[in-house]
């Protein structure tokens, strides 16, 4: 008996070697360690244990970092209260996944009695599971500890499956799960390069928002995904499946900035269609159109600045004042010439996120705009401003056009807001709330604007300029070069998603292509040393 | 042999109530007769903070008079039914040495940390209320806890340093359930016994610290300070544990409440922060009785206060900026309004406070609130004469009802004279020229 489980243990330390040795051998480091977002961790959870496993808990908010919250997972870590949230997580996951309902699916194998320790039960159960939540295999004193733990608790409760909840417990708190460690070993020519675990995960993480599924450890375990050949294997395994658009749609509420409507209000008063599921209603449509023209559509896009076509329902369709007779709770909708719509910018999202609870605001709107699509964050004003003049409502200057036209005026203040205003004034033909308007106190709106020596009119102009823009382009792979590796999107070079962009460019502008051709660039998995050193 | 928790804890789980080896933890349990008597045990002292963006009209709080006699003035009316237990400075500053002054952060920094900011948006220390419940919150549930009315997650002025803040409860709900739900122990229960549960899961979190080697591998720098932040939290809930193995210590002439409902309106919206404040500031108070915290961080708004009146389309921030100064009155109205409803709201804490009677006095008397806010003066962005204000008695060791016409001296000897009365063994804070050895002397009893 005793020889049984040596054998079996030995089999298994053996796996638990393959990852002690990487994680021993000189020269390897930890080139990034990225705390996983909520979504990370339930979609992980659900694909580990399946989606009958409930997680509740509360998870610790990021911070948006050169336009990302990505880039935080890299910097923030775990403080008292969040473990305390982790922990209590962990053992109700565990809990649940021993119960009598799901232990047949679960638990592979039997103990030989339900009411003793059973060590070579434990061990296969908590190295698969510990394999899956660490993204690599335990080691040996990892996969000691915990089988010590379940004997010991099972022995006490005298029930197996008690024993087996609290070692599983004991991974799903673990840093190995919370974290992502990026480890990377020394590579040909001297360089570092991320192992083929840590590649897993990367990829996984990046186009499905979860944890790498079994063929993908696989690739990982047997080097396969460490070769060209075997990347883009599953490079297209995982591009091809209809979970990319989960991965995607956690890039773009990212990129976008969709949980922004989490810590706005709009004004009850002047605003009452504004109602509660407005703002999830005004994300979706957002997700849902970039989306539909991302990987449905495979578009060019550059279509985001200027198609009139997206998807809405009906509590949009009474802000957009557009008819709304279909049966099913999202149709597609082309808005009229007519109606000054052009794509995203005139999206009730982003109108609404970037504008004060009761009135819109040009500055905000091209802050946002400038930040988000052209990868041009605005400098902070400087502390002494004097804004009572340009923006007293009852003065002579009526309109926010006028009031802001001060600005061009002001040396100081003209060298950022002639870069900002123009934007945000071409779309005030749009409401806080994302309504059209045409008049603002009684004067006609007047929604001209020039822009890097550009003239042009409404939304519908400054679709067109930011569709001819290079910037554009460039932005959307500097921003999901950044999201993919948890980087300041500010600080990345040009170089390092010039691979990408070229790729992105000759397609056509196709996000897949994009995508395709960051993760295939030789550089994607060499540890960026300096990159990383920067975020420090 | 060496005797390691988990060799003592073994025997435990299912079983019996029985005597445990480890230091901190005493026998208190009915059947040894005399247990950690609630009655006659000294009351600890309990800190607070209130933070509130936006900052107040100078020509309308300063009183004229320094010292104990001063005359209340219009904005600092709301406060008038606790000016004995109340102490204001005006005319305090912040030297910012090299650093920057960050709009709408220099400020809340340097009140909270003595430390003029190097980067926006991040405190170069722990905050003060940290390093207060470092010292005072061993046996407590819970460390600290921190609340935001406006339902904002990041609106959290307590922090371990760097980015990395206390995430605050959003909901009066989310506060009840974190202080009150599961793993609540009612003090005045008849029946307590030591949860063998808890104990279990100390073996838990024992094998996760176990890994701390090996997870500290071949990190660089930074990365091995989050990791070893992770396992500091880990230890920290370890301590929770250990508390909660002990019977409850302190009664107080409280009734825990009724969880509120699930349906109240959180955000931005006046109305709203005036129904969350109290509510907040309520459930706030009772933790603190009860000793589920000794450090209760309350937050009504972000540095550039979101909060708006509904109907006014500008809102308290842009209204700073853009309301025009009264050519006649010398400052902004509106903006003077928005001000007092900050300290109206920070009376309503102060109301909780002083409500619940505690030994010979009231709960007040035996906290200090560390009032703060981001500007002086929200127009320009400036912090001289950044608003502070400090009421409770810290358990008759801080005296009360005085205006400290500050002379030009650092703010930071506010967070100062609050440690000292805290009963810190601290003789300077602050670094570089916020650093200061100078409490307010004639406040400390």
């Amino acid at each position: 008996m005793r020889a049984k489980i040596i054998i079996l243990l030995a089999s298994v330390v053996a796996c638990g070697a393959v990852a002690a040795t990487a994680l021993e051998a000189s020269g390897s480091q930890v080139v990034g360690l990225r705390r996983l977002t909520e979504n990370e961790y339930r979609n992980s959870i659900a694909d580990i244990f399946g989606k009958q496993i409930k997680v509740q808990g509360t998870f610790e908010p990021g911070i948006r970092i050169g336009g990302l919250t990505a880039a935080s997972t890299a910097v923030l870590s775990i403080t008292p209260g969040g473990f305390e949230s982790y922990s209590k997580m962990a053992d109700n996951i565990a809990t649940q996944v021993v119960s009598e309902g799901h232990r047949k699916q679960l638990i592979s194998c039997q103990p030989k009695s339900a009411k003793a320790p059973d060590d070579a039960c434990a061990t296969q159960v908590l190295s698969h599971y510990g394999f899956q939540l660490f993204r690599r295999p335990l080691t040996a004193e990892e996969l000691r500890s915990r089988v010590a733990l379940v004997r010991t608790m099972t022995k006490s409760s005298g029930d197996f499956y008690a024993g087996l909840r609290y070692g599983m417990a004991t991974l799903l708190q673990s840093p190995e799960f919370l974290f992502r460690k990026e480890m990377a070993i020394p590579a040909a020519g001297g360089t570092l390069a991320l192992d083929t675990y840590s590649r897993a995960t990367r990829l996984s993480y990046l186009m499905w928002d979860t944890t790498p599924d079994a063929e993908l450890l696989a690739s990982a375990q047997s080097g396969e995904l460490a070769t060209p050949a075997g990347l883009e294997k599953q490079v297209d395994r995982l591009m091809a499946s209809p979970r990319l658009e989960v991965g995607m749609r956690a890039f773009f509420t990212d990129m976008f900035m969709l949980d922004t409507f989490n810590v706005i209000s709009k004004d009850s008063l002047f605003y009452p269609k504004w109602a509660g599921p407005m703002a999830a209603a005004a994300q979706e449509e957002t997700l849902r159109s970039a989306l539909d023209l991302a990987l449905t559509k495979n578009g060019d896009m550059r279509e985001l600045m200027v198609t009139r076509k997206t998807l809405i329902n009906r509590s949009l369709a009474s802000i957009y004042g557009v008819p709304f007779s279909f049966n099913g709770e999202w149709a597609p909708h082309e808005f009229s010439p007519e109606s000054g719509r052009s794509g995203l910018l005139t999206q009730i999202s982003m109108l609404a996120m970037f504008s004060h609870p009761g009135r819109s605001s040009p500055t905000k709107r091209g802050v946002a705009m400038n930040e988000i699509l052209l990868c041009e964050p605005t400098p902070t004003p400087p502390n002494n401003v004097d804004f009572s003049e340009v923006n007293d409502e009852t003065g002579p200057l009526k309109t926010v056009r006028e009031r802001l036209m001060a600005h061009a005026a002001d040396k100081t203040c003209s060298s950022c807001h002639n870069a900002v205003d123009p934007i945000g004034l071409s779309l005030e033909g749009f409401d806080t709330i994302g309504g059209r308007r045409e008049r603002e106190n009684g004067e006609m709106i007047d929604v001209s604007a020039t822009l890097a020596g550009k003239s042009f009119h409404g939304a519908e102009g400054l679709g067109k300029f930011l569709y001819n823009s290079p910037k554009f382009p460039s932005c959307v792979a500097r921003k999901l070069y950044s999201y993919a590796n948890g980087l300041n999107s500010e600080e990345v070079e040009n170089a390092a998603f010039k691979g990408g962009l070229d790729a992105f460019q000759k397609s056509g502008y196709r996000l897949r292509a994009l995508i395709k051709g960051l993760v295939t660039d030789p550089k994607f998995f060499t540890a960026s040393m300096e990159a990383h050193a920067k975020a420090e | 042999m060496k005797l390691d928790r988990r060799f003592l804890l073994r025997g435990m789980f299912h079983g019996s109530a029985a005597t445990m080896m480890v230091p901190f933890l005493d026998c208190f349990l009915d059947s040894k007769g005399k247990a950690l008597a609630a009655t006659g045990q000294k009351v600890p002292t309990r800190f607070n903070t209130f933070f509130f963006g936006c900052g107040l009209t100078k020509q309308l709080w300063v009183p004229k008079t320094a010292g104990q006699n001063y005359e209340t003035t219009s904005q600092l009316k709301p406060l008038e039914a606790y000016k004995s237990k109340l102490n204001v400075f005006s005319g305090l500053r912040i030297p910012f040495d090299d650093n920057p002054n960050y709009q709408h952060w220099s400020g809340v920094a340097a009140a909270a940390t003595g430390i003029s900011p190097t980067k926006n948006g991040q405190f170069d220390s722990k905050t003060i209320d940290q390093q207060i419940a470092d010292v005072i919150s061993r046996g407590a549930r819970y460390k600290s806890v921190a609340a935001a009315a406006s339902g904002n997650p990041k609106e959290s002025y307590s922090s371990l340093g760097g980015l990395n803040t206390l995430p605050p409860e959003t909901t009066p709900l989310a506060l009840y359930t974190r202080l009150f739900g599961p793993g609540f122990q009612d003090p005045s229960s008849g029946n307590w016994k030591p949860d063998p549960a808890i104990m279990v899961q100390q073996s838990v979190l024992s094998v996760v610290a176990d890994d701390r080697k090996r997870a500290m591998m071949n990190l660089g720098a930074s990365d091995k300070a989050r990791m070893d932040q992770y396992f500091t939290s880990v230890r920290e809930v370890e301590l929770q544990m250990a508390t909660q193995l002990q019977r409850p210590e302190l009664t107080a002439k409280v009734a825990i409440p009724p969880a509120p409902t699930n349906d109240m309106l959180v955000n931005n919206a006046l109305p709203n922060i005036r129904k969350v404040v109290p509510l907040m500031s309520k459930l706030g108070a009772i933790a603190l009785a009860t000793d589920q915290t000794r450090v209760f961080n309350l937050s009504v708004s972000e540095p550039a206060s979101q909060i708006f009146i509904p109907g006014d389309s500008l809102g308290y921030h842009q209204s700073t900026h853009e309301e025009p100064i009264d050519p006649v009155l010398g400052y902004q109205p509106r903006v003077a309004q928005y001000n007092v409803h900050s300290m109206e709201l920070f009376a309503m804490l102060l109301g909780e406070l002083d409500g619940i009677q505690e030994g010979d006095g009231t709960l007040l008397d035996h906290s200090l609130v560390y009032a703060f806010t981001d500007q002086s003066f929200a127009k320009i962005h400036a912090v001289d004469g950044l608003p502070i204000l400090v009421a409770g008695g810290a358990s008759g060791r801080m005296k009360g009802g005085f205006h400290v016409a500050g002379d030009n001296s650092t703010v930071s000897r506010v967070g100062l004279t609050v440690q000292k009365a805290m009963g810190m063994s601290i003789d300077s804070w602050g670094i570089n020229s916020m650093e200061t050895k100078s409490p307010f002397t004639e406040l400390l009893a």
